[in-house]
């Protein structure tokens, strides 16, 4: 009885390794792309698939965090397999061309229609797609004048109020980071050492709940992306778009350097096999057509400058954004999360 | 030394060979690992000490103490009560309280923040009732407990309803007949010969907690698993990582030294409940007793399974129409292949292990068995790091020295993800499994060994057949695991695999935990379903075995 059982199970085995086996991979000449994202939303497997529709490439992606893809081709060296990399900030692109792990692309299209802030002076990244880190209030409880900087948010008259997240999340590393560039490290610290101070509980959650935290009342002002309020109020849940309707955008630093924003972004690999498909990837991912599906399916807001965002992004207006070379963020990320540490934000 | 050779000459056979092979291939990552360690601390390690380590030390400690009485508590109550008393629906519940386990414990951190915090679905319910209620703070490390207790219980549950299931009737009627009365038979006699079974469920419970990434990050407490990617990815030191990692097994293995001290010599054998018929009988529950018992099986019931369900299916529900495909079969068909397959080879494994190095004699083999058996206490990300580290020498090797490109064969099969699977969770299935094993004792395969059976027909003939149902409890356990795994799967699965796990991070980690709901629910009904096959297959079969 054993060994029947036995046999049907090696058979079982058998079968399911070896159909789970492409050999095509191993052709280098085959039409298809190997994408390493970080990003994971339904809408990109349906621009992918269109992609794919247009130019017969196919593209195999490989899902994970930035930093374990980057190890992953680290390891992998000349092996690897991976023609793009694909993350949700600029700072891990950064890394990823300090490691040696991209190469540099000379395209015309990408050049004239991404801004130069947002890709990398060598051509080692380009931005996709641009996201705010912006100041949300509660609006029945905050007047907006009142409301100017980042650096503002020191202001004791903020004490108890503050919402954010902890400083382990990238965004809030990179807000840091460009704190750093702009402010020098001194002031930044004590920057970050005063928003602390102004905490309305520990650091907790996500993006979305510092949101229903201002709804229930915890604090009144919180500091998320522009993405994840545009989701909030489109949610299903009523609980969640009641929380996103309780509170307005505000785009701090109008005044001086402009609001900061971070990109999703992609670079293309090293050593990879399909260099020439993955430069078409890169330019049909910065087309207005993809960059509206985009800007619609995930308010975010498109680099294509032809490119329209979402109505809902519209109706938050348009605001003037930190000019500071993405690729600052990557260079002093380090740096943002000690200084973190040393005023001890969560 | 002579009378050594001679040892030596018996010791060294084809078996003892085996073991050493596989304990050496199974644990090739933690000698990549080992190598990384050569290097020394990187460069952030005085940072790290100065401002987090003590956290790290105190969280994770505060974490394994609550959740260990909490899960001893809850597991061992619930399970005494189902081995020993008559209740409606009994059979039901029984197999309910297995349930937990197939909710992911990140999965259970998402749901308690949606039905208990600001605007949570059961904070809203008890306002429409009149209760001026805002929130029940589980963000914080109460929280954490409370939500991995709630999520791990079942592995002591499980342990504990085995042995207890297990005992002979004689042992209460003798404590009956001296008068004992039922609270003393439970803490003198029951709880004693079952502590070891409880204190091996309790580990892998521990295990669990020191690993869990996902819900920790998302509450915001420091814990070393939490360190050890912070250290990592956002302090760019991998070498540090590594270094933490190292203390985390050091401190797995205090644990472990403790949980020997423990049992120090003490012998716990008990002639087992071979037979069917004397089935220590299940006496029905009355009056006050009744109600005090079912609330106690109550509580982990509905904050382990009744709750968290009820949120993932409300969020299902308001997510349904655009989750719900038929990518998302497709989906949870590769994740049961693959799951099964892997559970399979683990099984393999450790049944290899365990009887080859019971054919000999030689000490050593006990060593390659206990680092086959180590990657369960290494955090994922860091085996990750192991595995594409040695599987790219492996990959160099042959295209330096063949010119062979057979990289495609790591990055587009499942190989290496089921070999990262059995390097694991082999502990999961290895310890059960020995311990049954030795319960067989000696007696039983040497007289087949003296009728001139061979070894391998006595292992197939009697040892598997007796040993059926820790088979099967160890393939579910490891199944489970493996369904619910994620740093490995995403770091080291094909692209055209996806898992329901897989998934369902996805969406969390996009703060998309209502669409998220789908895939951990068909998760769980997969996991549901196989148990209950698994449990009809078994009765057959001993119904058939009685006849």
């Amino acid at each position: 009885m054993f060994r029947q059982y036995l046999i049907i199970l090696f058979a079982a085995i058998l079968v399911s390794c070896s159909t789970k086996e492409k050999p095509n991979s191993e052709n280098q000449e085959d039409q298809s792309i190997t994408l390493y994202s970080h990003r994971h939303y339904d809408t990109d497997q349906e621009i992918f698939q269109k992609f794919e529709d247009q130019t017969g490439i196919e593209v195999n992606v490989v899902r994970a965090s930035a930093d374990e893809l980057i190890q992953k081709m680290e390891s992998e060296g000349a092996q690897s397999p991976a023609d793009l990399l694909m993350t949700v900030d600029a700072g891990r692109l950064v890394r990823a061309k300090d490691k040696g792990l991209l190469q540099a692309v000379d395209s015309e299209i990408l050049a004239k229609t991404i801004p130069s802030h947002l890709r990398d002076n060598e051509g080692h990244w380009f931005g996709l797609t641009k996201r705010a880190r912006v100041i949300v209030y509660d609006k029945e409880k905050v007047d907006p004048t009142d409301l100017s900087t980042y650096e503002a948010l020191t202001d004791p008259k903020w004490n108890d109020k503050i919402l954010i997240r902890s400083s382990g999340n990238i965004y809030n590393q990179s807000l840091m980071a460009s704190i750093i560039a702009n402010n020098g490290n001194e002031k930044a610290k004590e920057w970050a050492a005063g928003v602390v101070e102004n905490f309305a509980r520990s650091p907790k959650g996500n993006d979305r709940d510092q949101v229903k935290a201002i709804l229930a009342g915890e604090g009144e002002l919180a500091v998320i992306n522009t993405y994840y309020l545009g989701l909030l109020i489109n949610s299903k849940d009523s609980n969640e778009v009641k929380a996103g309707k309780a509170v307005s955008v505000f785009f701090p630093n109008q005044e001086d350097r402009g609001t900061h924003i971070n990109v999703s972004g992609i670079g293309i690999g090293k050593h990879a096999p399909n260099k020439e498909n993955a430069i078409k990837f890169i330019e049909y991912l910065v087309s207005e057509e993809v960059q509206e599906i985009f800007a619609k399916a995930n308010y975010e807001y498109p680099v294509n400058e032809n490119a329209s965002p979402s109505e809902l992004l519209k109706s938050w207006g348009t605001f003037k954004e930190d000019q500071l070379p993405l690729s600052k963020l990557g260079e002093l990320n380090k740096e943002a999360v000690v200084t973190f540490d040393e005023v001890k934000w969560q | 030394m002579r009378f050594q050779i001679k040892h030596l000459r018996r010791d060294i056979n084809q078996w003892s060979l085996f073991t050493m092979a596989i304990g050496i291939f199974i644990a090739i990552p933690v000698f990549a690992i080992i190598i990384y360690l050569f290097d020394g601390v990187g460069e952030m390690w005085d940072h790290i000490t100065t401002h987090f380590l003590l956290s790290y030390i105190t969280n994770s400690l505060f974490l394994i103490l609550g959740t260990g009485v909490l899960c001893f508590l809850m597991g061992t109550s619930s399970a005494w009560i189902v081995c020993n008393y008559d209740f409606p629906l009994r059979r039901l519940i029984e197999w309910l309280l297995f349930l937990p386990l197939a909710i992911p414990s990140y999965i259970m951190a998402y749901t308690y923040v949606g039905l208990l915090g600001n605007g949570g679905s059961l904070i809203n319910i008890l306002q429409s009732i009149g209760l001026r209620i805002q929130r029940i703070e589980m963000m914080n490390i109460v929280g954490l407990t409370c939500v991995l207790s709630w999520s791990l219980f079942p592995y002591v549950y499980a342990s504990a309803r085995a042995i207890f299931k297990s005992f002979p009737n004689s042992i209460r009627e003798t404590a009956y007949l001296l008068r004992a009365s039922g609270h003393r038979y439970f803490f003198t006699i029951a709880l004693p010969l079952a502590s070891p079974a409880i204190i091996g469920g309790l580990f892998l419970v521990f295990m669990e907690v020191l690993n869990d990434y996902g819900a920790a990050k998302y509450y915001g407490i420091n814990t070393f698993t939490t360190g050890i990617f912070r250290t990592w990815t956002a302090l760019e030191d991998l070498q540090s990582a590594i270094y933490l990692s190292a203390l985390l097994v050091v401190l797995v293995f205090a644990i472990n030294f403790l949980v020997i001290l423990q049992r120090g010599k003490k012998s716990y054998a008990i002639k087992l409940n071979q037979s069917h018929h004397s089935h220590s009988k299940r006496r029905p529950l009355q009056g006050r007793k009744k109600i005090v018992y079912l609330f106690i099986l109550g509580i982990p019931i509905s904050f382990g399974l009744l709750l968290p369900a009820t949120q993932l299916l409300y969020w299902a529900f308001l997510t349904f129409d655009t989750m719900f495909n038929a990518e998302l079969f497709w989906i949870a068909l590769q994740s049961f292949v693959m799951a099964i397959c892997a559970s399979l080879f683990i099984l393999l494994a450790a049944l290899a292990l365990i009887f080859f190095s019971k054919w000999n004699h030689l000490k050593t083999t006990h060593f390659f068995k206990k680092i086959a058996t180590i990657g369960y206490v290494i955090p994922g990300a860091i085996i990750g790091i192991g595995i594409i580290r040695s599987s790219q020498t492996v990959i160099n090797f042959f295209s330096d020295a063949f010119h062979l490109k057979i990289g495609y064969l790591f990055y587009a099969s499942s190989v290496v993800l089921i070999y990262a699977y059995v390097f694991r969770f082999l502990a999961v299935a290895y310890n059960p499994l020995e311990a049954n094993t030795l319960k067989l004792g000696r007696y039983l395969s040497e007289s087949s060994y003296l009728m001139g059976i061979s070894k391998i027909k006595t292992l197939m003939k009697i040892e598997l057949p007796l040993l059926r149902n820790a088979l099967v409890g160890a393939f579910l356990l490891v199944f489970i695991d493996i369904l619910k795994e994620l740093p490995l799967t995403l770091i080291l699965k094909p692209y055209n695999l996806q898992t329901l796990a897989v998934k369902a991070y996805e969406y969390a980690d996009d703060e998309r935990v209502a669409e998220a709901a789908l895939p951990a629910l068909i998760l769980m009904i997969t996991i549901g379903l196989l148990m209950m096959v698994l449990n009809y297959v078994n009765r057959r079969y001993l119904t058939s075995q009685m006849n």
